[in-house]
């Protein structure tokens, strides 16, 4: 009897913790191969020919399709420089300069990815038609309300992401990433 | 209890063996995979239009809203693949993925010599068998050898804005790969 319950007890824990680590892994896809550069984090191999299983496994069960390594390099930033979550319901301020690229294009999205409804039908800006300063570094407001200059609206909810993609740019390698100035985001104004 | 914890440590053991087949399985018996996902819109060996993601719409997660895309999911076992277009000025690419997403191959407009994209994808076998053949034509052709059978091209064109979304859009319909050699 004693054997039968200590059996059946690490049966138990072998497929609970079995399972619901795997689903984590899976589910936050995202853990291995993660190059963080000034808040923004980009994974360089998942665009590449040999993503790790993990990455491999996210990509299959969300159908996402990656910026090929001769395409593009995707930033993701979903916390403030002062290392809180963003919110879709404060203000935000991105500012400064992005490394080499022939173009970029940043986006807001929601939690999950997904582009969000606003009022202005816009779902980020490009690089070409951003208004910049004379050191051609540039201010973007990311706001549920209208803002004068760069204004990137967003929809007022919990939790929000910026997605910066960079465009034929040399950068594949992650050391070349962890070392990029980035654009930082500041929280300028939370209701 | 020296045994129990024994047998908890056991069950430790096995769930990392678990945790890794899990893993290793997804891939297998995915559904919603990209591969899978292509294929709603229409035919293989044919371009299709993405539809332009949007708030609400993203047919496919995580695209970026200033690209028209077009995508073509292709078998290799029914002869190499042949993908010409002509692309707009602006900055445009190319991937290549497997059946499970992975990307295999990918290029920009940098790479190629003015708008005409003229892609060839095939098998290694593929490729020994046209090279023998000296009347075929694969010298303009980037040639693209990959060691996989099921899989799809996807085109992407930046839009900078509404007065180039028509030219972008007409450049990925007319693209064609139902081309052989």
């Amino acid at each position: 009897m004693r054997l039968l319950i200590d059996l059946a007890l690490a049966v138990v824990v072998a497929v609970a913790v079995g399972v619901s680590s795997a689903w984590y892994a899976i589910d936050r896809g995202h853990i291995f191969g993660a190059v963080v550069a000034g808040g923004w984090t980009a994974w360089p191999e998942e665009g590449g020919e040999s993503p790790d299983p993990y990455e491999l496994a996210m990509l299959t069960r969300t159908g996402e399709v990656p910026l090929g390594n001769g395409e593009g390099l995707r930033f993701v930033a979903d916390r403030d420089a002062s290392g809180a979550a963003l919110s879709g319901r404060c203000t935000y301020q991105i500012a400064g300069q992005t490394p080499v690229a022939r173009l970029w294009t940043l986006t807001a999205t929601d939690e999950a990815g997904r582009l969000m409804v606003n009022v202005a039908h816009r779902a980020g800006f490009h690089s070409r038609e951003i208004l910049r300063r004379a050191d051609g570094s540039f201010v973007i407001t990311a706001s549920p309300s209208a803002s004068s200059g760069n204004w990137l609206p967003v929809a007022p909810v919990a939790r929000i992401k910026f997605v910066l993609r960079l465009y034929d740019t040399p950068l594949t390698t992650g050391s070349q990433i962890a070392s990029l100035i980035m654009p930082t985001i500041r929280a300028v104004g939370c209701p | 209890m020296r045994r129990t914890l024994l047998f908890l440590l056991g069950g430790l053991m096995l769930s990392g063996i678990i945790h890794l087949v899990i893993v290793l399985l997804v891939p297998m018996y995915a559904s919603h995979d990209a591969w899978a996902e292509m294929g709603r819109f229409g035919a293989d060996r044919k371009f299709h239009l993405l539809p332009l993601p949007e708030a609400g719409n993203d047919a496919i997660p995580g695209m970026d809203p200033r690209f028209v895309q077009a995508e073509c999911r292709f078998s290799l076992a029914g002869g190499p693949l042949r993908v010409t277009a002509k692309m707009p000025d602006d900055f445009w690419s190319v991937a290549v993925f497997d059946r499970n997403g992975r990307n295999v191959y990918s290029l920009n407009d940098r790479a190629t010599d003015g708008p005409q994209l003229d892609l060839a994808v095939l098998t290694s076998v593929q490729l020994a068998q046209i090279r023998q053949n000296p009347s075929a034509t694969l010298e303009n052709a980037i040639t693209i050898d990959l060691p996989i059978d099921k899989g799809f091209v996807l085109l992407r064109a930046f839009v900078a804005d509404a007065s180039t979304l028509p030219g972008a859009t007409a450049a990925l319909t007319a693209a064609d790969c139902s081309g052989t050699f």
